[in-house]
């Protein structure tokens, strides 16, 4: 099993560091000064309600969006100005399921894996690694349209893992999918994070990032209003023991309904 | 470089993979070409009119009209010289038969008789075998009256054996060397060249497809934007460029496969053309698809939606199948040449005709593959200033 997340707490390397990431579409502000940093093997959950500006964030943390203002290094590389750099430290697993159903899950990690510059050979070596990793061993040459939504979700993860990333984006990664595939997806993301990934986590489930998170960003309007590990965002409403990360999630974001 | 062209084998890939697309792209052209063969090639038997104005009005000219009528297949119509005349300057008969008068004498004497034929351009296929029909009955009819006017000659003089066997050789001597009944032909109108609709069929249904499959995909790109795999892979090595390129290359890719698959069954079933054509025609197959991939391109940049670019689609492809000359000649001036110059098709499958018909070749078609590939430089360009990797903002 897996280590906790306060196991990693002692190395607090930045790997990711964003500054004032500032969006607007439209005229509509949708990010507004986000600063956060992820740190070199940590899980960092960024939590939020809909229309929160998450995935507008991790649009921009990952390269494909320019910030109006601000500015995003990884590893020391700006995300602006070193874009090819900083596409070869992350791996990117989008909330939708970013991949060709009618091919196989091979097929689909050995395309990403070669258009992320590895060579036939690599990518074939490498998928064969990546899938008995997310279980998918005896269906590789499936089509992927014929799998289950939790094995789709694990070959949209699977993909984002084919160029060895130091720093993996997973969007809402467990969307829809039963709790075994669930668990199956913590005890990878916790794997990674143990052989030295940082993650960047978003999720709705609050249990899910308070199992698997070492420090939690809560975003809400386009703003970051909270940032802490899982006990300190507790801390800040009650007894750390007795109060949920739902709790947290509520009192700070309200409980009016979002779009 | 190579990025690119992996994307665009995956393209080609995913288009293998997907039987729908197989069998809309490649089956149906198969089954709708072998449909219009088998409604305007196959064989029928014979029916048509003979279009007859009897100046004579002797009996052998009554007899000649009857016995055309009793052969199966044709029906006479009667007409004035004037009537049948007007009904050519019409074009609503293209063959008319004259007994000249005078018919029923010179049979009558032994004297060479004729039956003059009034053609408009070739006279049209029916004509041409309606007057080979009407030529063996007057020259039977015309045997008759020979023989006829020889017996009684014969029988008038109390004469021997021997003298009807010469006379009989003299008789068949006769008719070798010039026919009973001489067949006049008179062109009202220079005949026209008659296109084969097959012959135009065949490329028609080629592009038609080619556009079908090329520019729906512009559906396929749409949905590629919205579930997010155009956005995934920019979080790759792949540039925008490249992933651009890549995208045009997977258009050709499909229409060129799609292409070659028609034209070597074309070739191996129906046996149209020789190798040579064949080889040329794949060449003409890129620069269309070319420029077939470049309006895919567009459509997927301007649209917003599955069903926009479905409807856009659609729209472009009838535009250019109706107005191209698909199914029909192109008119040659007017409004529908107007709007046929509008269309990739018009240019598409003139070339297509000339080299498949082995009467061209590519270097022939160097007008339509400049403008095929201007359509092609020109969308691409305008394409990759308007395209968009993301859907809307998330």
């Amino acid at each position: 099993m897996s280590a906790s997340p306060s196991a990693n707490m002692g190395c607090m390397d930045e790997f990711l560091v964003a500054t004032g990431l500032t969006k607007s579409f439209d005229g509509v502000q949708v990010v507004e000064s986000v600063s956060f940093t992820v740190h070199a093997k940590e899980i960092f959950g960024l939590l939020g309600p809909n229309g929160a500006g998450k995935t507008t964030t991790i649009r921009m943390l990952s390269t494909v969006l320019g910030p109006d203002e601000g500015d995003v290094t990884v590893d020391g590389h700006s995300v602006g100005r070193e874009s090819d750099a900083v596409r070869r430290l992350i791996g990117v697993c989008p909330q939708e399921l970013a991949l060709y159903p009618e091919l196989s899950a091979t097929d689909n990690l050995v395309f990403f894996g070669r258009m992320a510059g590895l060579s036939g050979k690599e990518a074939k070596e490498r998928a064969a690694d990546v899938l008995e990793r997310v279980g998918l061993t005896e269906r590789a040459k499936d089509a992927v349209r014929k799998y289950s939504g939790g094995m789709k979700r694990r070959v949209n993860i699977a993909i984002a893992l084919m160029s060895r990333p130091r720093l993996l984006f997973l969007d809402e990664p467990t969307v829809g999918i039963d709790p075994q595939s669930r668990n199956h997806i913590f005890d990878t993301v916790l794997a990674l994070r143990d052989e030295g990934m940082s993650v960047l986590y978003t999720t709705h489930y609050m249990e899910e990032a308070d199992r698997l998170c070492d420090r939690i960003g809560v975003m809400d309007a386009g703003r970051i209003i909270a940032l802490g590990t899982p006990t300190e965002l507790k801390a800040q409403i009650g007894d750390p023991g007795a109060t949920t990360l739902e709790e947290v999630f509520l009192s700070l974001t309200g409980r009016s309904l979002r779009d | 470089m190579t990025r690119p062209i992996l994307l665009a084998l995956l393209e080609v890939k995913r288009f293998i993979a997907d039987r729908g697309a197989l069998a809309f792209s490649i089956a149906l052209p198969i089954i709708l070409f072998a449909l219009m063969v088998g409604v305007f090639g196959g064989e029928t038997s014979f029916n048509a009119t003979a279009h007859v104005t009897d100046l004579d009005r002797g009996q052998a000219a009554s007899e000649l009209i009857e016995r055309i009528e009793q052969v199966e297949g044709i029906d006479v119509r009667l007409y004035t010289e004037e009537r049948l005349d007007d009904a050519l300057d019409r074009s609503a008969v293209l063959t008319g038969l004259v007994i000249p008068a005078g018919f029923t004498a010179a049979l009558e004497d032994g004297r060479p008789a004729s039956v003059q034929v009034r053609r408009r351009g070739s006279g049209g296929d029916a004509g041409q075998i309606t007057v080979s029909i009407v030529r063996g009955v007057a020259d039977s009819l015309a045997s008759e009256y020979e023989l006829r006017r020889a017996l009684s000659h014969l029988v008038s003089e109390a004469t021997t054996p021997e003298r009807v066997e010469a006379q009989t050789g003299i008789l068949l001597a006769e008719a070798l060397r010039e026919p009973p009944v001489r067949v006049v032909n008179r062109a009202l109108v220079e005949q026209e060249e008659e296109e084969d609709i097959l012959d135009r069929m065949l490329p028609g249904i080629i592009v038609m497809f080619l556009l079908f499959s090329v520019t729906l995909s512009a559906q396929t790109l749409i949905e590629e934007r919205r579930n997010g795999t155009l956005e995934r892979l920019l979080t790759t090595r792949l540039s925008a460029d490249e992933l651009f390129t890549g995208k045009f290359l997977a258009g050709v890719g499909r229409g060129m496969l799609q292409t070659v698959v028609l034209l070597v069954l074309a070739f191996v079933v129906l046996r149209i053309a020789g190798v040579s054509a064949l080889a040329q025609s794949a060449v003409l197959a890129l620069v269309v698809a070319a420029a077939a991939s470049a309006i895919a391109l567009v459509i997927a940049a301007v649209a917003r939606t599955d069903d926009q670019a479905t409807w856009a689609a659609v729209f472009i492809t009838m535009f250019m199948t109706v107005f191209g000359g698909t199914f029909f000649p192109i008119a040659s001036s007017g409004v529908l040449e107007l709007l046929s110059r509008f269309t990739l098709n018009r240019y598409a499958i003139d070339a297509y005709e000339g080299i498949l018909a082995e009467t061209a070749t590519l270097g022939d078609a160097t007008f339509e593959i400049a403008i095929l590939s201007g359509v092609a430089l020109v969308c691409l360009i305008v394409a990759r200033l308007l395209f968009r990797f993301s859907s809307e903002a998330k």
